[in-house]
């Protein structure tokens, strides 16, 4: 079975239909009460969802018993609930959250100073889709560089196609991965927003990550190099059912020099972005959504 | 007039060639060996789409160019022709 098939969607329109009643008639805590026995099910019966969770924790957890990294399987589904029933909660209207944007002063002050724009690194953490709705103060378009198998998703959680919404989509599938419109983005001073958590085996490099090897994806890194714009990590994660935090303090400036000491440069870069999602997974251990073994086949 | 445009064409596939040996790293190419319609990206020359990005900082650092229409990109990253023929169509009138 191939990775692609490892992350087929779960959830039927009854279920969705269901948890959007509820959430109408319940509230947001109502609803999240409704994932335990949700969760509690895709954690007896989905072997994949359930391996997939698992890869992480027990890097995240070397010591724990079998059963209390189940245990944090579990807490990973109900936070992934909980931020699907955020997603949806926003763009329904029904209400807001309180969003704590760390970083903020320094990331407007970067964008001021240089007409340029910025490439905001992320990962499959937190809520970025949240995260990204926070950013529209900024008031600068974000290019969101994501495959078109998952922009149905993605749209819908950042009503991308409202016009008033300044959140764009660039393919990675488009001509050249989609460098030309990156460029022009970057150049006309918007942000593009790059995964950094998964390479599907291609313009990666290794770094150690939770104390095992994996590949991370290094274009980021190369394009900032080449537009010689800095590299914005950003992190979110949420703190209690209304409030989320928005890290955007993190900032990897890019690389110079010929190719060869440019590529090692880079691979340093990768090696601290990886030291970040460390320090991520050590403050947040149960909102880490990267589902899937990256790790698999690197050690 | 005719000859002094193949002229500037030529000496402009020249210098993209080196350019991209120079600015790319090409291992084990020289100049030379890239051919004036070789296909650039994919087979051919074998340059990914990380090499694309720094083709498109040498256009805007060596010619002030910046390529807005992702169509036109296709068309102009072709091969060493295509690039020199759009080079030398939006530079002409600076010369």
């Amino acid at each position: 079975m191939s990775k692609e098939e490892h992350t087929k969607k779960r959830g039927n329109r009854l279920g969705l239909a269901i948890f959007r009643a509820s959430l109408k008639i319940f509230g947001l805590s109502g609803t999240y009460g409704l994932l335990y026995f949700v969760c509690l099910y895709y954690l007896a019966f989905d072997r994949i969802a359930v391996a997939s969770s698992m890869a992480y924790i027990r890097r995240r957890f070397k010591k724990q018993s079998y059963l209390r990294r189940l245990i944090g399987v579990y807490r990973i589904f109900i936070n992934q609930g909980k931020n699907l029933i955020d997603r949806y909660y926003l763009i329904s209207g029904l209400g807001g959250f309180d969003i704590e944007l760390s970083g903020y002063d320094k990331l407007n002050s970067l964008l001021g100073e240089n007409h340029k724009g910025v490439i905001l690194l992320t990962a499959h953490v937190g809520n970025w889709q949240v995260a990204m709705t926070a950013l529209e103060k900024l008031g600068r378009t974000v290019y969101l560089l994501m495959r078109p198998e998952d922009n149905a998703a993605v749209k819908e959680a950042l009503n991308i196609d409202n016009e008033s919404r300044r959140i764009r989509i660039i393919s990675p599938e488009s001509y050249l991965g989609g460098v030309v419109e990156i460029m022009n983005a970057i150049n006309s001073g918007s942000i593009v927003s790059i995964m950094g958590d998964r390479s599907y085996g291609q313009n990666s490099f290794e770094a150690k990550l939770l104390g095992d090897r994996v590949r991370l994806p290094y274009g980021a890194f190369t394009i900032a190099a080449a537009a010689q714009c800095p590299v914005v990590v950003l992190l979110s994660a949420k703190l209690s059912e209304k409030k989320y935090v928005v890290d955007v303090s993190q900032i990897i400036e890019p690389v110079q020099g010929p190719k060869a000491e440019k590529q090692e440069k880079i691979k340093g870069s990768v090696q601290e972005f990886a030291g970040m999602l460390d320090n991520y997974a050590a403050q947040y251990p149960f909102q880490w959504f990267v589902f899937g073994d990256i790790w698999e086949g690197n050690n | 007039m005719q000859e002094s445009k193949a002229e500037a064409l030529a000496k402009l596939r020249k210098d993209l060639k080196e350019m991209l040996v120079k600015d790319l790293s090409l291992e084990d190419v020289n100049p030379e060996d890239i051919k004036d319609d070789e296909i650039l990206f994919g087979e051919g020359l074998g340059l990914d789409s990380l090499d694309a990005v720094e083709i498109v900082v040498l256009l805007q650092r060596n010619f002030g160019l910046e390529i807005k229409d992702m169509n036109k990109g296709k068309e102009v990253f072709y091969s060493i022709d295509t690039l020199a023929n759009y080079v030398y169509e939006n530079t002409k009138s600076e010369t």
